[in-house]
């Protein structure tokens, strides 16, 4: 068990800003008025895009039939992609009496025949955690066996929220897989990409940009993924946490382990791209580097200028309200204000306190950041007049007793809108969102309606 | 019919189209007006579930989640989790019933769910729904069973012109109305259980919900046991008949495997006729019939020359088989989520329990697949034809419209299964 992540260590992360103003840091659910995810489709998150691993959730059902192929996280693996398939040993009442070990041993077995991955993950689940099956143990035996490495992930669902699973998920890759390996060379910009798990592809967005300066992509936690490596991210001269703040433990204990320095940036907007940019040519330190990557911003940001042009006069004067969560709440905000949009208030309820300042930073003095976004939007929509709702699924009926246009943000999105080029994703999709009809349509009154 | 094999042969499920327990345990509470489901386990089933049926439906889905924590997993019978769970809850909305079913984590340490039930002062309904047992079909027909047990008040009078619908999971909520009108048609007064045709059928309401909005009224199901004739459709459901009996032992029972595919529609048309003593079905039901035998020989030619592969619930699959069957399709293999009396009866060559890489192992069988949407990569990467059917379908939009039951829907599943296939032909051969 001496692998087994302390879990309320990883709670009192001491690079969590909320941890010098409270005390309990994740705090526990409270029944019965709860949403969000659990720990394991956290760790599930930041590990599933590493296409030449196989993911076997050692659960009952609900864990993997209701969560596989849910992520468009685009890899460029050209083999038979794993992350798109499911494996699990969905226990039955038999496994719970009896042990469902043999199972797993089992399983590992199946998959190495038939898949032959560069590594497997075993899943603990609720159910398989409680009745004490031991993975640890399991996954040994059965890396010696296939000498591959076979990580054990222990976040149950039980353990806590989907932040916490990610960063269980982080002390997994650290445990068993990060630092097994020497990379064949190494150059002096070399970085780990953490926490991008490039869903519809946001990564690829802006790595040609990286490439063209010369930094080196390593290794990534976990878009676009492979195994080997992974294993060698501890030669890394930077670690670059890309929009998530669930892996600080991780980068914190590489830094008192190898000595990489980490820095957490997004790129999502034109001002968070160029700035990202920066703050790795500056993080890697070279000066001829930071020359290079200014002349590169320069060139993108008048490329994307000249791209936005049509769009500008369209969203000169528009007005949005924002209601969403976590990082969102000003990543996205940031994001329509590039594209000339006003941001009038956002929705802060869902979001920790490092993103509440961010927001406010983005939204300046006369912003509303909403605590009770339910209630205000609709109010906040009168009395700016507000011409565009950003919300969830839930909000759509504000926007249509408004008479104005809706954009569903949690929507599973189809197309990538990070780096400079998903700006012009997002441009035409709000600009399609503000021209269609539909919202004013269907508030129509039936004739049999007074 | 051909050959069946009950029991999976791997130590796991790779590419699994199988759903749990609990969230057909959902899917059946939302089917109750102004119902709150709440999932006894871990925060992530319930959120998993919201999320699955939301993207299925393309509406807010109402639950709620007891949120165990392993230290309460460890400490408590569930007493603590659950009352806390409808105190916060009844803070802020006021459900008319919740739906409290459990997952595999409170059901390995024992909760005692109903003793808990016993101690709430609120309307309260339990069902035991571990997601290491039974699948998405079961935990349904549990939940029907559940409500039937626990809120239907037991009568001796009988009302000849009302009528019980229990319909199986996979129907989607257009398929129950249509079975529901069909049968009103013979001038019955039906009352469905679970009735999602009225709550998760999409449409735009009033306001947003923050409980399931539409469904059979919790004040209905308590008044059911005077109906006098109970109709199932789906074997998972024919125990639930069995319960309501015991509410009213004068209720009669009929029992429907599915209602695909003329023979079944016809057998239902003639029961409703002896019912009733009618000499004939309402004007349009003639006239659907004869839409629908004009269908089968409009399609027959295409279908005639097409292999399928239909992976679903046990329910689902015999009525899509009977209904391929009928028109000259040939079900070369046919994959079950999970063992049921059903499968000895499906007309298919090849029944089995199994999952999507048995699919892909046996590829060389079949044309066209007839499944949800993890099916969607498999008939890509095989170059095979899909008729996207099941839950879940996160590919396309109108979900819960789509009708294959009865003489009407029959047509239309035809005629997309056939054009289909024959769209697949010009590919491969163009």
């Amino acid at each position: 068990m001496a692998n087994k992540p302390k879990i309320k260590e990883l709670l009192d992360e001491s690079s969590c800003a909320h941890n010098k103003t409270r005390k309990t840091a994740c705090n526990a659910p409270t029944p019965g008025a709860t949403t969000g995810g659990c720990a394991f489709e956290g760790a599930q998150i930041s590990l599933f895009p590493y296409a030449d691993a196989a993911h076997l959730v050692h659960g009952p059902m609900t864990c993997l039939g209701s969560s596989w192929e849910t992520r468009a996280t685009g890899t460029s693996y050209t083999g038979r992609d794993l992350t798109q398939m499911g494996f699990t040993t969905d226990i039955t009442v038999n496994d719970v009496v009896f042990s469902g070990e043999e199972k797993v041993a089992a399983s590992i077995d199946y998959i190495m025949e038939h898949y032959s991955p560069e590594a497997v993950f075993v899943y603990a689940t609720c159910v398989t955690a409680m009745i004490g099956d031991d993975i640890d143990l399991l996954c040994k035996q059965a890396s010696d066996r296939h000498d591959i490495p076979v990580v054990p992930v222990h976040a149950p669902g039980f353990v806590g929220s989907k932040n916490l699973g990610s960063r269980l998920g982080g002390e997994a890759a650290l445990a068993h897989l990060i630092g097994t390996k020497e990379p064949e060379k190494t150059t002096n910009f070399d970085i780990n990409l953490i926490g991008e798990y490039n869903v519809t592809g946001d990564m690829w967005q802006y790595t040609p940009l990286l490439e063209e300066l010369g930094i080196r992509v390593l290794s990534t936690l976990s878009g676009d993924g492979r195994v080997a490596p992974i294993c060698t991210a501890h030669r890394a001269k930077l670690n670059v946490i890309v929009c998530a703040k669930s892996l600080v433990s991780l980068t914190r204990k590489m830094e008192e382990r190898y000595g990489i320095p980490s820095i957490s940036l997004s790129f999502y907007g034109r001002r968070d791209t160029s700035n990202g940019l920066l703050a790795i040519a500056e993080g890697l330190g070279d000066a001829g580097l930071i020359k290079r990557t200014k002349r590169l911003i320069t060139r993108e940001e008048m490329k994307l200028t000249e791209k936005l042009k049509p769009y500008q006069k369209f969203f000169k004067g528009k007005k949005a309200v924002l209601n969403t969560g976590g990082n969102k709440t000003w990543s996205i905000a940031a994001a329509l204000q590039d594209l000339g949009i006003e941001v009038v208030a956002t929705a802060v309820k869902k979001a920790t306190e490092d993103d509440r300042e961010k927001a406010r930073e983005t939204l300046g003095k006369h912003g509303v950041l909403m605590m009770n976004p339910g209630i205000e939007q609709a109010k906040i929509i009168d009395e700016t007049g507000a011409d565009l709702l950003l919300a969830g699924g839930r909000s759509l009926y504000t926007a249509i007793k408004k008479g104005i246009a809706f954009a569903d943000v949690n929507q599973e999105k189809k197309k990538s809108y990070g780096g400079y080029a998903g700006l012009l994703n997002l441009a035409e999709d709000l600009k399609n969102a503000l021209q269609n009809p539909v919202f004013k349509n269907v508030a129509r009154r039936a004739p049999w309606e007074k | 019919m051909g050959e069946v094999i009950h029991k999976r042969h791997k130590p796991l499920q790779v590419n699994p189209f199988k759903l749990s327990q609990p969230m057909g345990a959902t899917l059946a509470f939302l089917g109750i007006d102004g119902c709150m489901p709440l999932m006894h386990g871990g925060q992530g089933c319930t959120s998993f579930t919201k999320v699955f049926f939301t993207r299925h439906f393309c509406e807010p889905i109402a639950i709620q989640t007891t949120a165990v924590t392993d230290a309460i997993a460890v400490l408590d019978g569930g007493n603590y989790s659950i009352v806390e769970s409808v105190k916060n809850i009844t803070k802020k909305v006021t459900p008319s019933l919740i739906g409290l079913h459990t997952t595999g984590l409170p059901e390995t340490k024992g909760d005692d769910i109903r003793g808990v039930a016993a101690q709430i002062d609120y309307p309260l309904i339990y069902v035991n729904t571990p997601d290491y047992e039974g699948s998405f079909e079961s935990g349904w027909a549990l939940t029907c069973k559940a409500l039937i047990e626990q809120l239907v008040e037991s009568t001796e009078t009988i009302d000849d012109n009302k009528l019980i619908l229990l319909p199986h999971i996979s129907l989607q909520p257009i398929e129950v109305e249509k079975i529901k009108e069909f049968i009103e048609g013979f001038g019955f007064n039906v009352f469905v259980l679970p009735d999602l045709s009225t709550s998760l059928d999409g449409h735009l309401g009033d306001k947003q919900a923050a409980l399931s909005s539409g469904g059979i009224t919790v004040a209905e199901i308590r008044r059911l046991a005077d109906a006098g004739l109970v109709i199932t459709v789906g074997d998972s459901m024919q125990g639930c008949a069995t319960v309501l009996q015991k509410k009213n032992s004068e209720m009669r029972h009929q029992h429907f495997s599915h209602l695909q595919g003329l023979e079944a529609t016809d057998a239902l048309a003639a029961l409703l006729l002896t019912e009733t003593g009618f000499s004939g079905p309402p004007l349009p039901v003639a006239r659907w019939r004869q839409r629908m035998q004009d269908a089968m020989l409009d399609s027959h030619f295409s279908l005639g020359q097409t292999r399928f592969l239909v992976a679903a619930e046990p329910d689902h699959i015999a009525g899509i088989c009977q209904s391929l069957y009928d028109a000259g399709g040939k079900v070369t293999l046919a994959i079950s989520t999970i063992d049921s009396p059903q499968l000895e009866k499906i007309k298919a060559e090849k029944v089995l329990v199994g999952d999507l890489e048995d699919a892909e192992q046996m590829a060389d069988d079949y044309d066209l697949i007839v499944g949800n949407f993890h099916c969607e990569a498999l008939a890509h990467r095989l170059h095979k034809g899909l008729v996207l059917r099941g839950f879940p379908n996160w590919e396309q939009v109108g979900n819960p419209l789509k009708n294959d039951v009865l003489y009407e829907g029959g047509a239309y599943f035809l005629f997309e299964c056939a054009n289909a296939a024959t769209e697949m032909r010009g590919r491969q051969t163009g």
